[in-house]
């Protein structure tokens, strides 16, 4: 069981360790914060009142424009005088606001990962935030903006401390680790994952959308030659450039996609607009999923989605470029080994999959014949999707808990769902429509090695096959 | 009960009769200002013949007299089982459902009583692990059972809690 909020607010929110270390100087960030901040009020403001002001004919506009950007300077200086940060040796600190001050508490021992992201705007100006996350899910601390440099080698230091913090061992008496921790030079990272800009462009391009598209215009424009038309081609255009936007958009997100082995985890990096660099830790890995879309299947491509405990609020949006990718395109081999490594070594292909009944077809006609699903003693795996195929892979130890669901045509049909609950993520391994003494059988299959897995109960035995 | 959904060696424990008439009352207290406003309609039809206005209402007298048996269906088919490891609940008439949580992965257990529940003297469980998709949620308890059940849960998950 959880022992408590991972961040404590507001004074008095110490926790009742003995002796405190010697606090360390409170550092703040870049005076240019409030620029990057306010920047694109800044830039809206320059651009509705420069031609005005270049005759120095100043309307109400800019007059306007003036006094909420005097107001928004003060207000902007005043954040930054009275924001700072102490890395102690337990906890780091972030004091923030003008009207209402916090003062956030983030136990160094709690952290899970410290990301670097550079916003557009940041990026011209060189800085970066630092993204702290913690187990508790979305109440992360966030501390913007630092110098790249600076922001680095916080994170490191962050990482480093984390570190310290578990070595040392629950029971040793608080605040006798060190104070400073010397901030260690970077570690050679070991590059394990580049993605080139052809592959990726490629694979944006490979989507079920650029096939619609295609189609529609080639439909389009064939219908319009034959009639001789040749105004209506117009028509076309905006939705090729829709197109051309949204692969942009996936390519752009991706751009420069890297993985690398560091002691702390895994560290992607992305981004050609915004860069991110994130930190994996394996051991909050929930599971896995395979992508494999019909066209990337000719070239033998995949990608690679990942869950993670605790970052729940992280997790939605554009599934193409978002934080759960560990790999956006790569040769299926490539991605199997990733995969791989971020499941500590097991091996999804060992997994015998069994396909679902014929009777499934009834309620499946689409996916029905790749339905399937199979377990041994470390992983479960299912199998999904006719056009995209994708395999969802959690480990037996992360189970959380197991349901049947049976709807009325599927009890007609003798069929039953077996749905394996996992944290908040895209991994979603489920059973679907089996026949009920495979539901049944596989269910306490699922019970027992799950539990077994945790470290309880007997061990099973052999893959999942359907008892008797 | 199919073998589907009733693994040999399991002893299964109802929620209480209660529960049937907690929701009972609450379906009729929610549907009454409509059936009311309904039937002032039906008396003074305006706008529209009086016809349409007396088949909303017989309507919502039929949805009302449906599920005024279905409830006590529903309420029947939902049971539980403490088992060494791990807690089953089941439920559901025309979608059925069963699922496992083991003690260990919970991460907190609610307790929750509405008005109506208070009235009646019965309390709802609900057990939370880091999978929303765990929907694990026992109605229709006697109070003193929910208490023993919230404690017995709760203790379980500290022995043999392993979170995620």
């Amino acid at each position: 069981m959880d022992p408590g909020p991972e961040i404590d607010s507001g004074p008095g929110a110490d926790p009742p360790t003995a002796p405190a270390p010697p606090p360390q100087d409170f550092r703040r960030v870049s005076p240019l914060t409030p620029v990057v901040r306010g920047f694109v009020f800044l830039a809206a403001a320059l651009f509705a009142t420069w031609r005005d002001a270049l005759r120095g004919d100043f309307g109400y506009l800019a007059i306007g424009f003036g006094i909420a950007l005097l107001v928004g300077v003060a207000y902007g200086a005043a954040s930054w005088a009275l924001t700072r940060y102490r890395i102690g040796a337990e906890e780091l600190r972030v004091d923030t606001g003008v009207i209402n001050r916090q003062s956030r508490r983030i136990r160094i021992d709690r952290i899970q990962g410290v990301d670097v992201v550079q916003p557009f705007v940041a990026r011209l100006f060189r800085l970066a935030e630092l993204r702290i996350d913690t187990a508790g899910g979305d109440r992360e601390g966030s501390l913007a903006y630092l110098p790249l440099r600076e922001a680095e080698a916080v994170r490191r230091t962050l990482l480093a401390r984390r570190r310290a913090a578990d070595s040392t061992p629950p029971g040793s008496a608080p605040g006798t680790a060190p104070a400073d921790v010397p901030e260690p030079t970077a570690q050679p990272e070991q590059l394990l994952v580049r993605v080139p800009l052809g592959r990726l462009m490629l694979s944006a391009a490979l989507s079920t959308e650029t096939v619609f598209v295609v189609l529609g215009a080639s439909f389009v424009l064939g219908a319009f030659l034959a009639t001789g038309q040749w105004w209506a081609i117009t028509g076309v255009g905006p939705a090729v450039g829709a197109l051309v936007l949204v692969l942009a958009n996936r390519v752009s997100g991706n751009y420069r996609f890297t993985v690398a082995g560091t002691e702390s985890g895994l560290q992607v990096r992305r981004g050609l607009f915004d860069l991110t660099t994130q930190t994996l830790n394996l051991r909050r890995v929930q599971g896995v999923v395979l992508t494999e879309p019909w066209l990337w299947r000719w070239l033998g491509w995949a990608r690679l989605d990942v869950s993670v405990a605790g970052n729940p609020g992280q997790l939605t949006g554009n599934a193409e470029s978002s934080p759960t990718t560990l790999h956006p395109v790569g040769p299926r081999a490539e991605v199997l080994w990733l995969a791989r490594t971020v499941l500590g070594g097991l091996d999804l292909e060992q997994v015998p999959l069994r396909p679902a009944p014929p009777a499934a077809r009834w309620l499946a006609p689409l996916q029905g014949r790749w339905l399937a699903v199979g377990a041994d003693p470390a992983l479960v795996v299912s199998r999904h999707g006719l056009l995209t195929r994708s395999h969802h892979v959690a480990p037996q130890r992360r189970v959380q808990s197991v349901r049947i669901t049976q709807g009325p045509l599927q009890r007609r049909l003798g069929l039953g769902t077996v749905q394996i609950d996992s944290p908040p993520g895209p991994v979603s391994v489920r059973a679907l429509h089996r026949l009920a003494p495979d539901a049944r059988s596989f269910v306490g299959y699922e019970i027992a090695a799950a539990r077994h897995a945790r470290g309880r109960g007997a061990p099973t035995d052999g893959v999942h096959k359907v008892g008797p | 009960m199919s073998t589907l959904f009733a693994p040999p060696g399991t002893e299964w424990t109802s929620v209480s009769p209660r529960l049937t008439s907690a929701r009972r009352v609450a379906l009729v207290l929610g549907l009454t200002p409509l059936a009311a406003g309904l039937a002032l309609l039906v008396v003074l039809a305006p706008f529209l013949p009086r016809w349409v206005y007396a088949v909303a209402l017989g309507a919502v007298v039929a949805f009302l007299v449906f599920w005024w048996f279905w409830i006590a269906v529903l309420v029947r088919r939902w049971r539980y089982a403490e088992r060494d490891e791990d807690l089953y609940v089941r439920n559901g008439a025309l979608f059925r459902t069963l699922v496992a949580v083991p003690y260990g992965r919970m991460q907190y257990v609610d307790v929750s009583s509405g008005p109506v529940d208070r009235h009646f003297g019965i309390a709802t469980i609900s057990l939370h692990t880091a999978a929303p998709g765990t929907s694990a949620v026992i109605p229709g308890l006697p109070a003193d059972e929910a208490a023993r059940l919230r404690d017995r849960l709760t203790e379980l998950g500290g022995a043999q809690g392993s979170g995620l």
